[in-house]
């Protein structure tokens, strides 16, 4: 399917003057195939924890993850709800299209 | 997701965040989409799509339920529009068909046909742009919830 979101940017630039995410830890809730992921990534989030609760979809963004970003991005399937409290908890939580 | 639902996941998120972190709810605005054909300031309108905003208005309730309780104060908000870029009818047809089922109203053929009729009409290769509004809101966590 040939499908072009936000072909303007517009949803990132948003994102952008949202607050200031360089060096900051991010949970993104609801990451689906990865596609604002690699994009809060650089915005310059130092790591980012990416979670959905469909399997296929956090598998094709952890193959489609670009080497660079290995480091700073892990993708997890879950849901908020079921996710462990953490000692390290993050700057910011980002709820992408899953509220 | 039901609002109680929604209002235990922001309760999640807000147990997940420091102190001073921020919660963004990005998500599409509750207000019908449209469709149009051309893309950027070419595009033109053909049609509203009408889908259902119940659980769109559910989240900016749950949204306004978490402040209540104190757990988060909006700190800015914004709208723009976000474009999908189909290259074909079938690209159309294939996106609606992944809404959840009860999200589009029955008469989604009415529509097709109205898409149809106005690609006839524009030079081949026009794409098919459905334009909605996204809101983002910037949510400052607060310490908890209020008795």
């Amino acid at each position: 399917m040939a499908l072009v979101i936000d072909p303007a940017g517009d949803e990132i630039k948003a994102l952008r003057e949202a607050g200031n995410w360089r060096g900051k830890h991010v949970l993104e809730v609801g990451c689906g195939d990865g596609r604002l992921t690699l994009r809060l990534a650089q915005l310059g989030a130092r790591s980012i924890l990416a979670i959905d609760p469909d399997a296929a979809l956090v598998r094709g963004a952890r193959k489609a993850l670009p080497e660079p970003y290995r480091a700073r991005i892990r993708y997890q399937v879950g849901s908020v709800e079921r996710l462990r409290r953490r000692k390290d908890l993050f700057d910011i939580a980002v709820l992408s299209w899953s509220l | 997701m039901t609002h109680e639902g929604m209002v235990h996941a922001l309760r999640q998120a807000h147990r997940l965040l420091k102190p001073d972190g921020v919660l963004i709810d990005l998500r599409p605005a509750a207000k019908h989409r449209q469709i149009g054909l051309g893309e950027g300031k070419r595009w033109k309108f053909v049609a509203w799509m009408r889908e259902d905003l119940t659980d769109d208005r559910a989240a900016n309730r749950s949204v306004r339920r978490a402040a209540a309780l104190g757990l988060f104060e909006a700190e800015a908000k914004t709208e723009f529009d976000l474009d999908r870029v189909m290259d074909t009818l079938d690209d159309f047809r294939e996106w609606m068909s992944d809404f959840p089922s009860g999200k589009l109203p029955p008469e989604d053929e009415r529509l097709y046909g109205r898409v149809e009729r106005a690609l006839a009409k524009v030079r081949p290769g026009t794409r098919i742009v459905a334009r909605g509004p996204l809101s983002l809101v910037v949510l400052r966590r607060l310490d908890g919830p209020t008795k």
